[in-house]
């Protein structure tokens, strides 16, 4: 079954490298292509979950490159695989026909492809592989509809921010090399010796918090919104904001080894859990919201992994998968069909549209952690982890679940709402919301000629929308199955770790009963204010106005201190903007000054020596020479010139000169005798 | 005494003729003014008892003259004297130099130390001359008898027109010399 | 009649003899001082044998060298000034000047032609 596990990578990879090269030629063939690929991986998915292979290739010396699957792969990769089938069938028939389909398709099916293989990889060299590849198809996507610059900025800030995070898994790298973890096989990181490990498991910990959009990296996961929806429903659900989390359970072990690691990760996944709800709370924008949510749904799986629940962490991954990716896929539809991304621009959307309104109530519920749904079952297990660690994390997780529950409410509420009478979905257009943040359009850009229908076009009326919302909200419902004691033996039996315990039959009803009153309590509550926002719009200037569109009930000039910090995202963009990138940047200018000035000035000014030194050379000392060359050489002409004046041919001459010689010479002869 | 008057007669006339050589405009002047001064200087070889010398220097230069003359005529421009002209160049240079000349000769003569003399001439130098140069300088006779016919071999080739050219052809092939006048050597 | 008085007299006649020599255009000419100058080498030998070895012949045979000379001189230059006439119709010293250095535009154009011809 090792071809099995080669094409489960290869296929996906294969089709999204000839749909990418073919480009616009294969745009008619691009979505059934990417639709049949992802039937058979799901396929293949199913045959190497039930048969675990391993694969081997050669790579670098002694670092083989392995793929292998053991039961958190198999879950991973079944997860993965079903997603990706539902998103790619999702956005092949919401997918306007003359868009680049093959460049979306064919991205979607390399993402794909890279995930698959970060979930099967054993090694560190392969992960890093793939991750990157990921980061970058993750730019591509998030940068879709390129010919908006504020899309391509957000694109470039979120490749940024995650792969600044990615360096981290280059030091686990360096760190497991140097402390004889050879092979650099994951399984070996938790053996390393001290401080190798501790460089190592940090290296891994920062990467996975910087995918997974934990604190303090949060921020990016707002830019990504700007992408098209099923690449929200597909990154942001299933793959790359999971990736992190599934790295952290997977290096659970290294985790507790290193003392340090579990409860810092145990908190930061707690933490993030609670703000980012605060944050999804304060949102007025569908996709941020549910981006927020993301974020706090996810920072369970890194709470389950920083406590030891890996069964807990897994089964969220799934569950949350399931829910998060059918929610996006059902703001996408209506972002399609009506126009509308703020919550007050979709009132009543529910009810247009009951089969999308249904199914996202599903996921909603699922999200809330409402019983019977299977982030419910997910969260207690995650959660009966936390309370054997400590209480108060414990505490800060029934915290994040109640906010779940409160958000929940908010976006259900907003969606049920009666429609206004006046009430006018509002485009692409958006208000300029008070921080920059939130203007992550959502909305197609009227270039793609996806010009907002305003309910025109029949919404998901095919089969192609339909099937894939239906089978996710089943689902995420269905998951909630694993909260019975025999489903959960069972699963953990499945992940290899029978030896943790799930959660107590009181943890269970506790949270359960906060998730129930919180959601009707906040339900009630904001339905109350949606009311009498109807009412005051009855009243003329209501908030459907294009001045105040974009400004939800939450997100209005009425905002209290915190709910405005909240729903700017805890100002994390404009604290990294100002104590990381000013700084860097200036940092950069600085050197770049010191390079042009000092560097290149000294290099310059060496240069400018060597010029004026050869010119004063040149005028000095090269003239002098050639002067006195010139000299000896005239002296000479001169001389020869007289000695020719007595070859005058004459011979008169000839005997005065023998004569004169001949005197001399006696003379001489006679005188010096 | 007498032989003192004789001898400065005949310096003093040898030396005033030999100057007037080269004063006078004349070529046959200046021939015969060199005859004089010959005869003039070869006295005072009569004087020195030197007979024989005497008498030689004297004949020869007679005939030398005589032979002088006729290349006068045949190669100076002015033989007659007739228009006067000086065919002289750097006559201040050659003054200096034969005044400087005669000023070292004679400061020479007088500062030298001649050595004493040695005996008293034989009662015929002649005759001494004689078996010198068959004796013990027959060398130097015989070097002069080469020297001299050398002398007539080359002055002949010399001043012959004709070469061997002219004579056996421009690659010298020729059997039979082509001569203007027949006769000679084998012919 | 003392040894100085005669090379005294030696001395005039080869000075009167260089100076002819010396400042004489025509070849002719210039012989006619070459003799003289001779002369003065005969009557200071023949002074020197008398006043100073007569016993000893040598005084004698340089005289008669010396006559030789003078013969052979004679013969020689009138050869040689037949043969440069006939072959270029020279009479005057100046004009056989072929060993002299060019002037020196003369000098110029030989270099410059010989420059051409490699």
């Amino acid at each position: 079954m090792t071809a099995a596990l080669w094409a489960l990578v290869a296929l996906p990879a294969l089709t999204g490298t000839v749909l990418l090269v073919a480009g616009r030629r294969a745009d008619a063939v691009a979505a059934p292509c990417a639709v049949a690929s992802a039937v058979a991986g799901l396929a293949l998915a199913g045959a190497v979950a039930a048969t675990r292979p391993a694969a081997a290739a050669p790579a670098l010396a002694g670092i083989p490159a392995n793929l292998a699957v053991d039961g958190l792969s198999a879950v991973m990769v079944l997860t993965v695989t079903a997603v990706h089938l539902a998103v790619v069938l999702f956005a092949s028939g919401e997918l306007g026909s003359d868009e680049a389909r093959a460049r979306f398709f064919g991205f979607m099916s390399l993402f794909a492809a890279a995930m698959l293989v970060t979930v099967t990889a054993t090694g560190l060299l392969v992960l890093l592989a793939a991750w990157e590849v990921m980061g970058a198809v993750s730019y591509a996507l998030i940068g879709y509809w390129w010919r908006g610059s504020e899309r391509v900025r957000s694109a470039g800030l979120a490749f940024l921010t995650t792969r600044a995070g990615d360096l981290g898994l280059y030091l686990a790298a360096g760190a497991a090399l140097a402390g004889g973890a050879g092979a650099l096989q994951l399984s070996g990181l938790a053996g390393l010796e001290g401080v190798w490990r501790d460089a190592a498991v940090a290296g891994v910990v920062v990467a996975a918090l910087g995918k997974s959009a934990q604190l303090p990296f949060s921020f990016w996961l707002s830019h990504a919104m700007a992408g098209p929806s099923p690449v929200s429903a597909l990154l942001h659900s299933a793959t790359m904001v999971a990736a992190g989390g599934y790295l952290l359970v997977r290096v659970e072990p290294a985790l507790a080894a290193a003392v340090w690691a579990g409860p810092l990760v145990a908190w930061v996944g707690a933490a993030t859990a609670v703000l980012l709800g605060v944050v999804a709370l304060a949102q007025s924008d569908l996709k941020q919201l549910l981006a927020a949510s993301t974020c706090a749904q996810i920072g369970f799986i890194v709470l389950g992994a920083g406590t030891g629940g890996v069964a807990g962490a897994s089964l969220q991954f799934t569950a949350h998968a399931a829910a998060k990716s059918l929610l996006f896929l059902c703001a996408g539809a209506w972002l399609v069909t009506l126009g509308a991304r703020d919550l007050e621009g979709l009132r009543g959307a529910a009810r247009r549209h009951p089969l999308v309104g249904a199914a996202f109530t599903a996921g909603a519920l699922a999200v809330a952690g409402v019983p019977p749904t299977g982030i419910w079952a997910a969260k207690d297990a995650v959660l009966a982890a936390a309370l054997r660690s400590s209480p108060a994390l414990y505490a800060t997780g029934l915290a994040a679940a109640a906010l779940a529950a409160a958000y929940a409410a908010r976006a259900l509420v907003a969606v049920w709402a009666p429609a206004l009478p006046r009430s006018r979905p509002h485009g692409g257009e958006h208000g300029r919301g008070p921080a920059k943040a939130r203007r992550s359009p959502g909305a197609a850009p009227s270039v793609g000629g996806r010009a907002p229908a305003d309910g025109t076009r029949p919404a998901v009326a095919r089969a192609s929308l339909r099937v894939p919302l239906l089978a996710l909200a089943v689902g995420s419902l269905a998951l909630g199955v694993l909260a019975l004691p025999a489903a959960a033996h069972w699963w953990r039996a499945l992940l290899d770790v029978p030896g943790e315990r799930g959660p107590a039959g009181w943890e269970m009803a506790a949270s359960a009963l906060v998730s129930v009153v919180v959601l009707v309590g906040a339900g009630l509550v904001f339905a109350r204010g949606s009311a009498r926002a109807a009412v005051a719009e009855e009243g003329g200037a209501g908030p459907g106005t294009p001045a105040r569109a974009g400004n939800g009930v939450a997100s209005g000039t009425g905002l209290p201190p915190v709910g405005r910090w909240a729903a700017d995202w805890l100002g994390l963009e404009r604290l990294v903007r100002g104590g990381l990138v000013r700084p860097t940047l200036a940092l950069s200018r600085g050197l770049s000054v010191f390079d042009d000035r000092v560097v290149a000035g000294g290099v310059r000014a060496g240069a400018r020596l060597g010029l004026t030194a050869a010119d004063a050379v040149r005028d000095r000392v090269e003239t002098a020479a050639d002067r006195s060359v010139g000299a000896v050489a005239s002296a000479v002409r001169t001389a020869a010139r007289w000695a020719l004046r007595p070859q005058t041919g004459l011979l008169h001459q000839y005997y005065a000169q023998a004569v004169v010689a001949l005197l001399v010479l006696a003379t001489v002869f006679v005188l010096m005798r | 005494m007498a032989e003192t008057v004789v001898f400065a007669v005949c310096a003093v006339g040898a030396v005033a003729s030999g100057a007037a050589v080269f004063v006078v405009d004349s070529m046959a002047r200046a021939t015969f003014a060199l005859l004089a001064s010959f005869l003039f200087a070869a006295v005072p070889l009569l004087l020195l008892e030197l007979s024989y010398l005497g008498v030689l220097v004297i004949l020869m230069m007679v005939m030398e003259m005589m032979v002088m003359v006729v290349f006068m005529i045949m190669y100076m421009m002015n033989p007659a004297g007739l228009m006067p002209m000086s065919m002289v160049h750097n006559k201040a240079g050659s003054l200096a130099v034969a005044a400087v000349t005669f000023a070292v000769l004679a400061a020479g003569v007088f500062l030298v130390p001649w050595p004493a003399r040695e005996g008293s001439p034989p009662a015929d130098p002649t005759r001494q001359l004689a078996e010198a140069i068959m004796g013990p300088h027959m060398l130097v006779m015989m070097l002069v008898g080469m020297v001299l016919f050398a002398t007539m071999v080359a002055s002949v080739v010399l001043s012959t027109p004709r070469g061997r050219y002219d004579r056996y052809g421009d690659d010298l092939k020729r059997t039979r010399p082509d001569d203007p006048i027949g006769g000679g050597l084998g012919r | 009649m003392t040894l100085e008085a005669f090379l005294l007299l030696a001395a005039a006649l080869f000075s009167v003899g260089l100076f002819g020599a010396l400042s004489q255009q025509s070849v002719v000419m210039v012989m006619m001082g070459l003799e003289l100058m001779i002369n003065g080498v005969i009557v200071a030998a023949a002074a020197l044998w008398y006043f100073v070895s007569p016993e000893r012949p040598d005084g004698q045979v340089l005289v008669l060298v010396a006559i030789t000379a003078m013969a052979v001189e004679m013969a020689a230059g009138f050869a040689v000034t037949t043969a440069i006439f006939r072959a270029r119709d020279i009479d005057m010293v100046d004009a056989a000047d072929d060993l002299g250095d060019r002037r020196q535009e003369q000098g110029q154009e030989h270099g410059q032609s010989r420059e051409q011809d490699r």
